[in-house]
């Protein structure tokens, strides 16, 4: 394994090395540095000519120019741009910003495209499936940049204006409802019976659903409060617990509510510490989650162990992130105060000079990475969504599953056990892929939000033909795509004993 | 914390008493045959298995499959059934109805019997938990009916565990007890192994130790050999049938090959266009063939006695599942087709030997004949 | 001993009597299932009409079309500007099915609209499909070289392959576009072609890898066929579906590509336009003028919509797997 990854990370080093330069190259030719410079009707024309002709050394061929840059590199320089700024301060600014756009997009994009593509497959030719398909060929085909403005035009400022008086109207509520239905019918198989029943059911919990939280303003000043925290993580626990174990034995649902309860007591214990948290008590508590989960599944688990680990985990790290999600809405009321019930932001990465506490500064950015991210995200959605339920549909007609249903097992332990994972074996190959488009995508969400991210950088250097930036913004999306190959690389290694034995 | 100790259902037959035959290769590179069909316990006479009049069809772009049509047999305890007949004639299609594992689009009719309880009626829970445990399955290939990112520990336990409260150890254990029984070698260590590190002969020992780790009362095998090497197919049949011994089970034996049939089953079926067109005991049935399409296929093997001749395969291919003609389904490959077979499709009816039925109008010119095969001789040959 | 061995005699018997499977041959076949896709149908459509509208209305290449305004042309404004196009028939209420004298309005300076978005529309078809054909033939080559012949050219190759697709595609791209985007759309076509050629060059390798150890292969192989009458005459005829449907995704997302970079200003240049950069030129007029954002976008989408769905029919019909019989 580690011969495996070793081998991999020096191709990838050449391989980029020889992408840098391909790009430094291109980026040389491709247009004249000086074209300002010539239109320039100032005195010392003449000299600012000299003068950036001497810094980008242009009266150096191309290929000794970037051995030149490569050599800086080795030291650990971006360079200077045309105008003489150090390249690296830029980059800093930029950096973090793309990066958590960039990852924001793609980890979602993963997760909630394996769901509802797998989910698809299982109800092949269902109204679901038909209507994700449709989604996801329309996702293909929006340019976007289109779906940037619209949402920026559309969907913040509208968002905002209705956020001042929160009250959902009665037509609204009536799509909602039925949309709900529609969608609970459209997951459900079977004769037309319980689709209508589960059309029903769907209205109706939608329907009180949204009458709920208008009447109660609850968009005003949102949040969970304990009850609803206990009440969501007891049912994802029978839920992870039907996913993982099934509920023949009681060993692992006990286990699964038990991490619920803890965790939601735990809520109320340690609020004096979730006041204004740093990142890294964040984590401590997550690592803090699993290793309690694992000894409550261990404990409890009975007979089925494994399995009552992995849904009391699973249950625990969704608790918290129920909890999370609670404090940040918490603070939703505050924050909205302080940008002038604007909380939706369609310019930059953050709110300039915004000073908060860890909730609120945590709001500001997803506020607004919200928007960027919804644009970007649509087309690796639908790549994912598409992509894992051919593979699924692929592996559900394979003999071994067929072997499987042979042994008597229940369709959940076929499905989860045995498609699932092989399912996702081709959908890992698709990740490297997926990451680099989305840094193209970055590129052009950025551009229309207005972010001084690196897209904004590249986009400047390609403009002015200054190979500096361009190289700037190229070594670390190339780096960041070969980090994500190799993720994938080994994400593959470990599904498929396969290639991890050879 | 410490785990009850669940008692484990008692077993019918007791697997650790059973002698095991060696059986690979010996010294002179022969397969070394060490069990026949004579050598096992006969047959009671408690039927286990009653199939009546099934049918399924599949509804395509292209019209309505009618994949089987009108399947009747039924399997005694112990007993070995055979099932032969070309390709498509829906030997798959009706034993995967047995099992309950066709495609949702199929749809079957008639009824399947097991110990005297309609399985097409059985609630999907009661149906499931006969799979696996009182009649399991071997498939075709191998290759591909392991799950190669399990060990293959892992998925004989699994087969154990859908069916008993136990913790996975006491199922590991069966596990490795059923590897030993198939004749794997370092049964615990490969426990550990994955499909892909397992020759095709031993993937396929692996699946029938699948098959009886719960102690099934009848196995299904699907061309258990069809994907082997020549020298590892006997091997495998003799596995199958001491493994059936060991545990006492029934077998449907699904094949293309007549001679593996014909040493190995007690009775035989023949399937044609998704209808069985002869049923008898093995003998009989091979012998005085009664249906001009046995009488064929048995025409079609290089024997002893022929070996000098040409081949005679059947001419033609066999009809079309979609839009089914009227009449004999094998009349326009049927050298003794007359226009009775071409309208009135016959009836599966008992011929001249008890037990022994054929679906055919013509059977008695088969019985009038010394060799029914003469049928499909050429003139020239016939002549010669 | 098996069975299933025997020859299937033509001109026995069972054939008059229409008993025999009637074999269709693949292209048959393919036709077959593309016509029954009807979202695919829908695709051809829809396609068709935009190609038709954007060519026939405004004319090309010198031959003059039946709308009476350029794309260059300012005119008086007119009702500041908004689209004349009622689709609403009088008896609902509306004004009626007409065109009017600027159907997709006009734009600051007085331009038709429609005839601009025509002239976009054009270009952006016309860069595509130059893309698409040129990624096409560079990745079929590519991949059908390193897969035939293995050994170090393929090694070359592949490495090439990989550094290629460590480039974001947009990245080279824009860069591609800064050079060339002045060139017209035909040059900047190829050139956008030359570098997205490497996701169907992998597709086709992988497609040879398999298919150089087919019996008729090797077969043709044993006899001494010329290696590139194998790879023409033997193997790629049986990637040509691969091909294909990757060929017509591939010419999907160029719409989308080409719409992007001329969005950054990396594209075409003014005078000249396209879809992408009719969106670029008025994005500012998004909240005064919201049609001169909706008409091009709103191209963009037809165009990249009905070439997928064109392109899924086309999946389907070469590879019916998900739909195969099996036993
Ligand atoms: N899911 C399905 N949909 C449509 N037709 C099917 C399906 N499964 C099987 N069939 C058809 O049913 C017929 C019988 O198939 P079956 O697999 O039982 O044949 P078989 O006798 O087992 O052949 P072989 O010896 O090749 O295994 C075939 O014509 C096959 O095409
Ligand atoms: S019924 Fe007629 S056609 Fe059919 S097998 Fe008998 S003789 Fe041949
Ligand atoms: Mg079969």
């Amino acid at each position: 394994m580690i011969v495996f990854i070793a081998r991999r990370l020096v191709i990838s080093f050449f391989v980029l090395l020889a992408a840098t330069f391909i790009i430094f190259v291109l980026t040389a030719l491709s247009g004249d540095p000086l074209e300002d410079l010539r239109q320039d009707n100032s005195p010392n024309k003449a000299n600012k000519i000299a003068d950036r002709t001497e810094r980008m050394e242009l009266d150096v061929p191309i290929p000794v120019r970037y051995l030149g840059w490569l050599g800086r590199i080795v030291r650990g320089e971006l360079g200077v741009n045309r105008d003489g700024q150090d390249v690296a301060p830029l980059l800093g600014h930029a950096l973090s910003a793309t990066l958590q756009l960039v990852l924001a997009a793609t980890v979602l994009a993963i997760v909630v495209g394996i769901v509802v593509g797998i989910v698809s497959a299982l109800r092949q030719y269902s109204g679901f499936d038909y209507s994700v398909t449709f989604a996801a060929f329309v996702c293909f085909s929006l340019p976007i940049f289109w779906i940037a403005v619209m949402l920026k035009q559309y969907m913040a400022i509208e968002f905002n204006n209705w956020l001042k008086d929160p009250g959902i109207p009665p037509t609204v509520i009536g799509v909602l409802t039925l949309l709900g239905g529609l969608i609970f019918g459209a997951l459900t198989v079977g004769d037309r019976k319980r689709r209508l029943l589960a059309f029903l059911a769907g209205a109706a919990i939608s329907g009180a659903l949204f009458t709920l939280l208008s009447v109660t303003r609850w968009f005003a000043d949102p949040g969970f409060g304990l009850p609803l925290v206990l009440a969501i993580s007891l049912a994802a626990a029978v839920g992870f617990t039907v996913l993982s174990a099934g509920l023949r034995q009681r060993g692992p649902l006990y286990a699964a509510l038990a991490a619920a309860l803890i965790g939601a007591v735990a809520s109320q214990v340690l609020a004096p510490m979730l006041v204004d948290p740093t990142w890294l008590e964040i984590i401590g508590l997550a690592l803090v989650t699993v290793v309690v989960c694992v000894g409550l599944g261990y404990g409890l688990g009975g007979f089925q162990r494994r399995q009552a680990i992995t849904a009391s985990v699973l249950t625990g790290l969704f608790t918290g992130a129920v909890i999370f999600l609670d404090h940040m809405l918490q603070a939703f009321a505050s924050y909205s105060k302080v940008v002038r019930g604007r909380p939706i932001s369609t310019i930059g990465a953050r709110t300039p000079n915004f000073a908060g506490d860890f909730w609120q500064l945590n709001l500001d950015s997803a506020g607004h990475l919200l928007l960027p991210s919804m644009a970007l995200i649509l087309v690796s959605l639908a790549t994912y969504t598409r992509y894992s339920r051919a593979s699924m549909l692929e592996v559900m007609n394979q003999d071994y599953v067929r072997t499987a249903r042979a042994k008597g097992l229940p369709e959940r332990t076929v499905v989860v056990k045995h498609a699932f994972r092989n399912g996702l074996i081709p959908v890992t190959t698709l990740m490297a892929f997926d990451f680099a488009g989305v840094i193209g995508g970055a590129v052009v969400t950025e551009n229309v939000f207005g972010w001084q991210g690196m897209g904004n950088l590249f986009i400047k250097g390609l403009r002015e033909v200054d190979p500096a930036p361009v190289m700037a913004f190229f070594i670390v999306t190339g780096t960041a795509i070969v980090v994500f190959n190799m993720i994938a690389d080994i994400l593959y290694a470990y599904l498929d004993p396969r290639i991890r034995l050879s | 914390m410490t785990t009850p100790n669940v008692p484990i259902e008692p077993r019918k037959g007791d697997v650790h008493t059973y002698d095991i035959a060696p059986n690979v290769l010996d010294a002179s590179g022969e397969v070394h045959v060490g069990l026949t069909l004579d050598a096992v316990r006969p047959p009671s006479e408690e039927e286990i298995l009653k199939v009546d009049n099934l049918t399924v069809e599949f509804p395509t772009d292209d019209g309505v499959v009618r994949a089987v049509r009108g399947v009747s047999y039924s399997l005694r305890e112990r007993e070995v059934l055979g099932i032969v007949g070309e390709s498509g004639s829906g030997k798959s299609v009706s034993s995967l109805a047995v099992m309950g594992l066709l495609p949702k689009s199929a749809r079957v009719k008639g009824q399947i019997l097991f110990r005297g309880d309609d399985m097409l009626k059985m609630s999907a829970r009661k149906q499931r938990s006969l799979r696996g445990r009182k009649i399991a399955m071997v498939f075709q290939d191998p290759m591909t009916a392991l799950n190669p990112v399990h060990t293959v520990g892992d998925q004989l336990a699994e087969a154990v565990l859908a069916h008993e409260l136990m913790p996975r150890k006491s199922a590991l254990a069966r596990a490795k007890e059923m590897l030993d029984l198939v004749g794997i070698p370092q049964a615990e260590a490969r426990l550990r192994s994955y499909p892909h590190e397992f020759s095709g002969g031993m993937r396929q020992r692996a699946m029938i130790a699948m098959a009886v780790i719960n102690n099934p009362d009848i196995i299904i095998a699907d061309e258990p050999t069809t994907a082997l090497d020549v020298t590892v197919q006997a091997q495998i049949l003799e596995k199958l049938l001491e493994v059936k011994d060991a545990v006492n089970a029934a077998i449907v034996l699904i094949t293309h090959d007549l001679g593996v049939i014909a040493g190995m089953a007690h009775r035989v079926l023949v399937m044609y266009a998704g209808r069985p067109v002869e049923v008898g005991e093995t003998d009989p049935v091979f012998e005085e063939p009664r249906m001009p399409y046995t009488a064929g296929l048995l025409g079609s093997i290089p024997s002893l006695e022929n070996s000098g001749d040409r081949l005679r395969p059947i001419k033609g291919t066999p009809p079309s599942l979609i839009n089914m003609p009227a009449g004999c389904p094998f009349s326009p490959r049927c050298p003794l087709a007359d226009d009775t077979c071409r309208t009135a499709e016959p009836e599966l009816a008992e011929t001249d030997s008890g037990g022994h039925f054929a679906a055919c109008h013509h059977w008695d010119r088969l019985a009038a004949v010394e060799d029914p095969t003469v049928f499909f001789r050429t003139e020239s040959e016939t002549k010669a | 001993m098996t069975l299933n061995a025997q020859a299937t005699e033509p001109g026995t018997p069972s054939d008059s009597q229409g008993m025999a499977i009637v074999a269709r041959t693949q292209s048959q076949m393919v036709r077959r299932r593309f016509f029954r896709h009807r979202a695919a149908l829908v695709g051809m459509i829809m396609f068709g009409f935009v190609i038709v509208l954007a060519f026939s209305s405004i004319g090309f290449a010198g031959i003059p079309g039946w709308w009476d305004k350029t794309y260059l042309d300012t005119g008086p404004l007119t009702n500041q500007g908004k689209p004349t196009l009622s689709l609403i028939p009088e008896f609902l209420g509306g004004t009626g099915i007409h065109l009017g004298e600027h159907p997709f309005g006009q734009d600051d300076i007085g331009i038709d609209y429609f005839a601009l978005t025509m002239r976009g529309a054009q270009q952006s078809i016309i860069i595509a499909f130059v893309v698409g054909i040129v990624a096409t033939l560079t990745g079929a080559v590519v991949g059908a070289l390193a897969g035939y012949f293995r050994g170090r050219l393929e090694a070359v190759l592949m490495r090439l392959t990989d550094v290629m697709i460590t480039i974001p595609v947009l990245v080279i791209a824009a860069v591609v576009g800064r050079m060339m985007g002045d060139s017209g759309a035909l040059v900047l076509g190829v050139f956008l072609g030359l570098v997205t050629w490497p996701t169907l060059g992998r597709l086709v390798r992988g497609e040879f890898l398999s298919l150089r150890e087919k019996e008729f292969v090797e077969a043709a192989r044993a006899i001494g066929t010329r290696p590139s009458r194998i790879i023409f005459r033997h193997i790629l005829p049986n990637t040509i579906g691969v091909i294909i449907v990757s060929a017509t995704l591939g010419i999907a997302s160029a719409v989308l590509l080409e719409s992007a970079l001329s969005f950054l200003g990396l594209g075409i240049q003014a005078p000249d336009t396209s879809l992408g950069q009719l969106i670029s030129r008025y994005r500012s007029a998004m909240v005064v003028r919201p049609w001169l954002f909706w008409w091009p976008g709103m191209f963009i989408i037809m165009i990249a919509l009905s070439i997928n769905f064109i392109g899924d029919g086309l999946r389907d019909a070469f590879d019916p797997r998900q739909t195969r019989v099996r036993a």
